[in-house]
């Protein structure tokens, strides 16, 4: 641990946040009696299967006929019968998409994996035998599996029949910043450097799979759904939404998650259709997902291909970034077009750019859908600029670290607004930058060179929640309950899947309330008992969901005094609470036990103060102070920024082409640290995931759209055996001074700097510079091979391939069409 | 999983007989470790499956008087990793130790492995490599075939559906003076992207008198390298250079100039890093005796 944190902790003594305290949630995940979705046996339920399509784009006609003779069979559901039945969503939130989600396809297909039909049995094989019972003729249609022949001027539409109030054709949304004079800038740049980047697919790949049960209640007329969601208030509203319920008959209850990272955020279909079935028969349906339908149809990374332009003067100082965004947000999208919003405004920082222009195209192709992914654009602007950072200091001569530090945000300058409109309440991210480049031997590996070993580093900072562009809030809420017998129950929505929600919220309440740890213990995510929060995503767990209980803590405590100020006839202000009691300040031994402050508060009202409302429970709601983005792209979108610095040194294989990450050196700014243990595992995890972004995972495409590596044993995610050696995360806190506890978001800053990190310290290694995503051992071989007949110094790969085939230079790139006109929030 | 019949012989004879009934519509399920999965995802659909795990005589290692290692089809990765053999049949154990994950090696079995055939499977190319020779039981009596004739290059083994496997012989330690085994894959417990297995055997002399280099993951079968190995005979091992060979076998099975994809042309340059390192490691264990 950190020397400033340790001081912290000690300053803090006695209380539990800031300790390490291990995860209560572990027993019960680590022995496999946590119960997930999958686990989930309700009498009377029935099992439904999903027919995806085979082909990724082709008009269709399905019958059904057949299916619905199967044994065991009990319904059959494709997506003709339920045109004017079910409401097309997609555009729950305000701004965001119109209708472009529906249960199944209804005439035609656009991606490999889209719904067609369904079907409900007694078991789930005679369901998948019923499967293969159903009829679909498929007329194929072209193809496009990359978003610039999706943007072609003639290439046929994907989404028809839906008029996209920005985009046009195959780009169904724009997006465009306008900070400062870029045109100026040019003109006073000393140097410009320019690359077209690319990034890849990447799944979320949760071990837990998407699925649900739906239980309509005939009777009562209630629905309830337990999914295996990171949101349960969104995903109640998007199904009563959907089917036209009354919101308060429908109830989305999460069970144990394994995980989302940003995949399970969204409503997804077969939450829909098992809720169609549940209604139509009374019964419960249990409807789980495969490995394989989770790959093509539970959201993927959003692939960009960015023209990215830095603009420098020859000191280092950046004087502005332009950019060309493509995304590739597949055949259908929910939050995708957030991302290149969110992600470009905060994958900016730390760099305070006075001159910023950015166009955007988010398009549709027949890929899968893309979504909301750890990290949520981050990685992608970052493996763009901070590539170009080390192009520019290579070509001015200057230290890669030198330019960073002219550039980057210091402490002593926050609170600073930038010129794109962040408030960067507090950082540590140039304490951080030079901590990893003195852990890491910057200045000695890059003087001491060994043949095919370098070193890399970047920056980034990561928004603690974020008030989204197209959705005017970034609330969640806690209810608390102090039992009868002084335990205390925390209520909240916001779906917990691994970031320890039950640990640290009992951290809060804990020292808020005096009450002992053990003692306190957070319900399951039900929307019947939870109050209204947003859920578990954009890493805001801590900092806003944190908020919210320390204020429902301290209602909750001011309640609790003030019953024991009238019982023991003192002045509140002179009374104190801890070990579970309240006392007078300085006679801890003595006092009333919470247990029967709780008592009088329901079983002996008499003895309440007057005007007492009884029972002890409070709620609190946090809404972030954050800014709607303007029109030119600015605002303030993020209550607080988390900051991060990654440098690794790598060698490379010259026979095989593997990349070995021999060390990686990590330091983060956190703010105040709840739980040091859980934060360290969040930027270890956030730094696996990158790493499989950067070296290995992508989705693979043939030429007719079909995903050739929808398995755990073909798609190439990292498995612990190949990861390098991990060691303790550096965390240099600034408390944030907006968040009142101080914290930071932690789930996604691990994430943003990996892929650049490896592009750097692999191109220092070897002279071929990756402008493509991901950097596997074929692609880094052949591009050695490459280089060595071409003869380049630095040789880019895929770019100077001779068989490449894309636009070489600056001079070949496309323009976004979109114009100057017109707002495009 | 679709539905079918399962027995479980207690004999060999009743399993051939079993299959001898039905061969086209019958499985056999020893590990199971590359058959469940098939059944899983219903891309196999055997109305009858037949299960040799358990039956006597067919699991366990034996070696025969004349040096020959008679391999059990069921013997486990695991219990072959455990092996302590003499001489260069080490490098079945240090094989069968380095492939897939736990769970696999424990439950997967050498004969299932070799059955599968799947191109990538590291044992077939060994076993081509090291001469081994494949014993066939059906109803009509016993036959065996080498290695080389075994793998069908079309994909699959030139057993017929009545066959079973009951054991793998390999030639005894005096055949050979040294086999190594080379491969690459990105993720450990991938199967090989390349694999390559080189024999090779001395003469008193010093010089090469037999050699063999036989090239795994590229085509449906094991490629043999047939010239390459034959230009190493006659010559001492000391007067190669182990990247000239490589670049011969990846010219004589993955020519470069047949080469279409980048995961063709990366495996071409892999066979020549591999091939180099597989000779290398034989021709120092051959120089070090």
């Amino acid at each position: 641990m950190d020397k400033t944190q340790t001081s912290n902790v000690k300053a803090i003594h006695g209380k539990l946040v800031g300790q390490s305290v291990p995860r209560t949630e572990d027993l019960a995940l680590l022995t496999g009696t946590a119960r997930f979705i999958d686990d989930i046996r309700l009498p009377g339920m029935l099992y439904a299967k999903i027919l995806r399509s085979s082909s990724a784009h082709a008009r269709i006609r399905v019958d059904t006929s057949k299916a619905a003779k199967m044994p065991g069979v009990h319904g059959v559901l494709a997506g003709p019968e339920l045109v004017g039945r079910v409401k097309p969503w997609g555009d729950l939130m305000q701004d965001l998409l119109v209708g472009d989600h529906f249960p199944f396809a209804i005439d035609k297909v656009t991606y490999d994996g889209h719904e067609v039909a369904a079907v409900v049995a007694e078991t789930k094989y005679q369901a998948l035998d019923a499967l293969e019972a159903i009829r679909v003729d498929y007329e194929e249609l072209p193809v496009m599996v990359d978003p610039e022949s999706a943007i072609a001027p003639n290439a046929p539409l994907i989404q028809e029949g839906i008029n996209y109030e920005f985009g046009e054709g195959n780009i169904f949304d724009r997006y465009r910043v306008r900070i400062g004079d870029i045109d100026a800038a040019e003109a006073e740049a000393d140097l410009i450097v320019r690359q077209r980047f690319t990034t890849n697919r990447q799944a979320g790949a949760a071990l837990d799979p998407h699925g649900c049960v739906a239980s309509f209640d005939s009777f009562n007329g209630t629905l309830t759904v337990y999914s295996s969601t990171q949101s349960t208030f969104m995903i109640r509203d998007g199904i009563a939404d959907a089917l036209q319920l009354p919101r308060n008959k429908v109830r989305v209850i999460a069970p144990a998650v394994g995980a989302g990272f940003g995949s399970k955020v969204q409503m997804f279909a077969h939450e829909v259709i098992a809720s169609i079935f549940s209604m139509r028969l009374g019964r419960p349906v249990h409807l789980v997902l495969s490995r394989a339908e989770i790959f093509k149809c539970g959201t993927t990374r959003n692939g960009q291909i960015r023209h990215a332009e830095l603009f420098l003067k020859k000191d280092g100082r950046i004087i502005g970034y332009r950019d060309y965004v493509i995304q590739n947000s597949g055949a259908s999208s929910y939050w995708g077009n957030q991302v290149i919003h969110i992600g470009t405004n905060v994958g900016l920082l730390p760099y305070p750019i006075a001159n910023v222009h950015v166009d955007g195209d988010i398009v549709h192709t027949n890929t899968a859908p893309g979504g909301a992914l750890r990290g949520f654009g981050i990685p992608q602007i970052i493996w763009a600029k901070e590539q170009l950072v080390d192009m520019a200091a290579n070509a001015l001569g200057l230290d890669p670290l030198l330019v960073r530090q002219v550039n980057t945000i210091k402490r002593h300058e926050c609170p600073v607004r930038t010129p794109i409109g962040q408030v960067v309440d507090s950082t540590s991210i140039d304490e951080c930058l030079q901590r990893v480049a003195d852990v890491i031997g910057w200045h000695e590996k890059r003087a001491n060179r060994v043949p095919y070993e370098g070193v890399g580093m970047a920056i980034s900072m990561k928004y603690t929640s974020c008030r989204h562009p197209s959705f005017d809030t970034d609330l969640s809420a806690i209810r608390l309950r102090l039992e009868t017998d002084g335990t205390v129950t925390i209520f909240s929505s916001d779906v917990p899947h691994g970031q320890g929600h039950a640990t640290f919220l009992a951290q809060i309440v804990s020292d808020v309330l005096g009450v002992g740890f053990a003692k306190i213990t957070l319900a399951p995510a039900d929307t019947a008992n939870a109050p209204f929060g947003l859920g578990t995503y954009a890493s805001r767990a801590a900092a806003v969901l944190g908020t919210a209980c320390r204020m429902a803590a301290e209602r909750l405590r001011e309640k609790i005094v003030a019953i024991a100020a009238h019982v023991l006839e003192a002045d509140p202000r002179d009374l104190e609470t801890g070990a579970d009691r309240v006392f007078v300040r300085g006679m801890s031994d003595s006092g009333l036990y919470f247990e029967n402050l709780a008592g009088f508060s329901v079983y002996r009202t008499h003895q309440l103060p007057e005007g007492f409302e009884p029972t002890l429970e409070a709620v609190a709601t946090y809404d972030t102070p954050t800014d709607r983005e303007a029109p030119d792209g600015s605002g303030n979108f993020s209550v607080t920024y988390a900051g991060a610095a990654h440098a690794a040194h790598v060698r490379v294989d010259p026979t095989t082409g593997r990349v070995t990450i021999l060390d990686y050196v990590m330091a983060h700014d956190t703010g105040v640290v709840i739980n040091p243990l859980i934060v360290e595992g969040q930027h270890q995890g956030g730094f696996l995931m990158g790493v499989g972004m950067a070296m290995g995972e992508d989705y693979d495409y043939d030429e007719k759209g079909r995903m050739l590596n929808a398995s755990f044993a073909e798609y190439q995610a990292p498995f612990a055996a190949d990861l390098p050696e991990l060691k303790p995360v550096h965390e240099i806190p600034a408390p944030s001074l907006t968040i009142p506890g101080g914290q930071k978001g932690a789930g996604e800053s691990g994430t943003g700097p990996v892929p650049a990190v490896i592009g750097n310290a692999v191109a220092d290694a070897t002279g071929v510079r990756f402008t493509a995503l991901p950097i596997t051992p074929d692609r880094m071989l052949i591009a050695l091979r490459e280089k060595q007949r071409s003869g380049l110094a630095v040789f880019r790969y895929p770019d100077d391939m001779p068989d490449y085939t894309g636009p070489r230079d600056h001079t070949a790139w496309p323009k976004s069409n979109a114009g100057e006109g017109g707002l495009f929030l | 999983m679709t539905p079918f019949i399962y027995y479980r012989p207690t004999d060999l004879h009743e399993a051939a007989g079993l299959l001898a009934d039905a061969a086209a519509t019958t499985k056999l399920l020893a590990g199971g470790q590359s058959l469940l999965l098939a059944l899983k995802d219903r891309t196999l659909r055997p109305a009858r499956v037949v299960s040799v795990a358990s039956l006597t005589g067919l699991g366990g290692v034996r070696e025969q008087r004349d040096g020959r290692l008679d391999i059990g089809a069921t013997t486990t990765y695991a219990k072959l990793a455990r092996a302590t053999f003499a001489g260069w049949h080490a490098e079945i154990a240090a094989v069968a130790g380095n492939l897939a994950d736990r769970s696999v090696r424990s439950l997967g079995t050498i004969g299932g492995a070799v059955c599968h055939a799947a191109p990538r499977f590291d044992m077939p190319t060994l076993l081509t490599a090291a001469g081994a020779q494949m014993h066939l039981l059906s109803v009509a009596g016993e036959r065996s075939l080498n290695a080389n004739d075994f793998f069908n290059p079309q994909g699959g083994t030139h057993m017929t559906g009545a066959e079973i496997l009951t054991r793998i012989s390999v030639p005894g330690v005096d055949s050979l003076d040294a086999l190594a085994f080379e491969k690459f894959r990105f993720r450990i417990f991938d199967a090989a992207i390349v694999s390559v297995a080189c024999a090779l055997k001395v003469g008193s002399d010093g010089k090469i008198s037999k050699a063999n280099i036989v090239v795994g993951a590229l085509a449906n079968a094991p490629l043999t390298a047939v010239a390459t190995a034959a230009q190493l005979i006659g010559r001492k091992p000391r007067e190669l250079r182990a990247e000239a060979i490589g670049a011969e076998a990846a010219g004589e099975v993955a020519p470069f100039i047949t080469t279409q994809t980048l995961r063709q042309r990366y495996q071409s340059e892999l066979v020549i890093s591999l091939t180099a390192k597989a000779f290398a490691r034989a021709s120092a264990s051959v120089m070090g005796a």
